[in-house]
């Protein structure tokens, strides 16, 4: 754990120590979320690890992706982030303070630094209300504006997310899909945010406005000083927006560095799955297919040691019995016994 | 000859607003053992183009073509019942949400078996075990005791497995599917592609895979069709289409994909939205979005024009290979 620590540290750290400190946004260390669920009366009580010994550090200005299967746990550690479910373990900072030892008053402001973009732009909005309403609603519930400030709030975060005033007055329906992912967004921003968790904001849009939306995105960011932490099962959308990737497998991390080292030098079988797994337009940028077996396993029952193995195509006996550790190799954090060796045979 | 040869479909819907058109004049053609992809956003009618193929469309649709044939059947010219007894067999589909496509309230195995049933016939016995060779052929594992678990019982990727089962039961010539892998992980995807491909290659079936990912269809299909607003916009071989796109729209699409910005910063998006079904342009239907549009594009609809390898409807298209950037 130690070497992880100080790897994590080097990692994070790239600039001026004293600087970069100062902009941390968010520390997770060794973060967990467990969750006991009841199997029958007869088979009394199962833990699933949803989350288990997950650790990053996210700056001011900069994207965290995290990337994984579904029931990779991805969702659930936006949960925990966003202050939706604490923690079962390990410890969250943001803005340095930790929101689930503080007082009312800390968490409250601490919630109001983390924002979250869902996937979904046709769920997450409310159809009875206008847009108006629906961009007040955060302003109306943590300050205290008076009506005409916050209209005036709203009007500006429009014309900021690239709708135009007119478009106070409307109700959801009447705008496309790309068009309600903006609105989400500046809902999100409405109260000056740190910190956005944005959980597959794109993969409901098509190719053309999926574009539009990332390119606001990344100008908000610019301006705005945002950490994003950008959730997304896309290969092609994280590699263009992220700077630092972590890939996560039932619950745990598996590789973790800055996007360059672990996208053209992966490190983990199942980054290198992932990567290949994923179709390419340009014949060029394939990877040799390298399909791997079988699905994920059940978060209930997962394999014993290293909870890749059943999909493995290295996988050795040392991999059923030994659990690996996230540790460093080539300037990235991989969890596998054989990194090094497989890096070895295979290119 | 051509398996399945469409001219000039058009699909339209009477809607409280009016008719709206979900396809205009649309030609495809698939030869055997031939995969044909179709790519487009959502709104181009690339599904209701292959319902129409089925059958399937809902009955406020109203479908018209100049010639709509399957292996030398007038498909507009038979009746229902003659129709029915093509599609399910000779033609059949899949689609993409495994979860909701196959019936909750019976067993896996129960749904193969009714498909071959009603289209070939057979004993208990014999039906059962063609169930269970088709389950191990689509990589189904332990398929004896599969057939009597219900689709909640199994996961996205297994029920797609299963919809393809019951789609190649009755050996169809054509295949289509339509967005097959969408609600799938990346994984998973390219198992259930790779899967397709080797029942296409193994029973040279033609197939016709719909889909809005660029990269499924640029790996997998031998042609491309591109669709936009309801009509087909270019036509041409897979290696071809990505490499040289004619069409403003396809070189546009291309340019919009993360894949291809390597080192910018900004994504090339397209501006504006996909034409809804109520408020199509005159002219040229992307020449709102078209940086090379001039007046004669916002005058009248060009044709889908052959030219050396495919069609391209433009009246100004590109000649230069796109740029890769």
């Amino acid at each position: 754990m130690g070497e992880t620590a100080q790897m994590a540290a080097r990692l994070a750290m790239a600039g001026d120590p004293a600087a970069t400190e100062h902009r941390v946004v968010l520390e997770a260390r060794d973060l967990a979320r467990y969750y006991g669920v009841k199997r029958g009366v007869f088979r009394g009580h199962a833990t699933v690890r949803a989350v288990d010994g997950v650790s990053f550090t996210l700056e001011a200005g900069r994207s965290l992706a995290v990337v994984g299967e579904s029931g990779s746990g991805k969702s659930t550690l936006a949960r925990v982030v966003t202050l939706i479910e604490p923690p079962t373990g390990g410890t969250l900072r943001l803005m340095g303070k930790d929101p689930f030892g503080a007082d009312a008053a800390t968490r409250r402001e601490l919630r109001r630094a983390v924002q979250m973009v869902f996937q979904d732009p046709y769920g997450s909005l409310n159809p009875r209300q206008k847009i108006g309403a629906i961009l007040e609603e955060p302003l109306i519930i943590n300050t205290a504006l008076k009506a005409d400030e916050r209209r005036e709030r709203a009007r500006a975060m429009l014309a900021a997310v690239g709708l135009r005033p007119e478009h106070y007055q409307r109700y959801p329906h009447m705008f496309s899909g790309g068009q309600r992912q903006r609105i989400a967004i500046a809902r999100a921003l409405m109260l000056n945010p740190r910190l956005v968790v944005a959980d597959e904001p794109v993969s409901a849009l098509d190719i053309s406005i999926q574009a539009q939306v990332l390119n606001l995105m990344m100008d908000l960011q610019a301006e705005l000083d945002l950490a994003y932490l950008f959730i997304s099962h896309d290969l092609s959308v994280v590699r263009h927006i992220a700077n630092d990737v972590l890939v996560m497998y039932l619950g745990k991390p598996v590789e973790r560095g800055p996007k360059e080292t672990v996208f053209e030098r992966p490190r983990h079988p199942y980054t290198m799955a992932l990567l290949a797994a994923t179709p390419r337009v340009d014949p060029d940028d394939r990877v040799k297919p390298q399909i791997i077996k079988g699905e994920l396993p059940s978060p209930l029952n997962p394999p014993p040691g290293c909870a890749f193995n059943s999909r493995c195509p290295y996988a050795q006996a040392r991999c059923l019995a030994e659990v690996p550790a996230l540790r460093a190799v080539e300037g990235r954090l991989a969890a596998c016994h054989f990194a090094e060796e497989i890096a070895a045979k295979g290119t | 000859m051509a398996l399945l040869e469409v001219r000039n479909l058009s699909v339209e819907f009477a809607t409280h607003g009016g008719v709206v058109h979900a396809v205009e004049n649309v030609d495809l053609t698939v030869d055997e053992g031939e995969v044909l992809g179709i790519v487009g956003e959502s709104g181009s009618g690339k599904s209701v183009s292959s319902l129409a193929v089925m059958g399937l469309v809902a009955p406020n649709g109203r479908v018209t073509a100049d010639r709509l044939s399957f292996a030398g059947h007038d498909l507009l010219a038979l009746s229902r019942g003659q129709r029915r007894a093509i599609t399910g067999r000779d033609v059949a589909m899949i689609f993409q949400e495994p979860m909701t496509s196959l019936n909750p309230c019976f067993t896996i195995g129960f749904q193969l078996v009714e498909g071959m049933r009603t289209h070939q016939g057979g004993s208990r016995a014999a039906l059962r075990r063609r169930a269970v060779e088709l389950l191990d052929q689509v990589g189904i594992p332990d398929p004896e005791t599969r057939l009597k678990a219900f689709p909640h019982q199994l996961s996205g990727g297994m029920n797609q497995r299963v919809m393809i089962a019951m789609a190649i039961a009755c050996n169809p010539r054509l295949l289509i599917a339509d967005e097959p892998t969408t609600a799938l992980d990346v994984t998973i995807q390219r198992q259930i592609l790779e899967l397709l491909l080797d029942l296409q290659r193994q029973r040279g079936m033609a197939l016709i895979l719909i889909t809005h990912n660029m990269g499924v269809v640029a790996e997998t299909a031998h042609r491309v069709a591109v669709m936009y607003a309801g009509q087909v916009v270019e036509e041409r071989p897979a290696a071809e289409l990505f490499r040289r796109p004619r069409h403003p729209y396809t070189a546009a699409l291309l340019e919009a994909l993360p894949e291809r910005s390597a080192g910018h910063r900004r994504l090339a998006a397209i501006p504006g939205v996909v034409p809804g079904l109520g408020d199509r342009p005159d002219g040229c239907l992307f020449h709102p979005r078209c940086a090379r549009a001039v007046d004669g594009c916002r005058r009248a609809r060009p044709a889908l024009a052959p030219d050396r390898s495919g069609a391209v409807r433009c009246i100004l298209p590109l000649t230069q290979p796109l740029e890769t950037v």
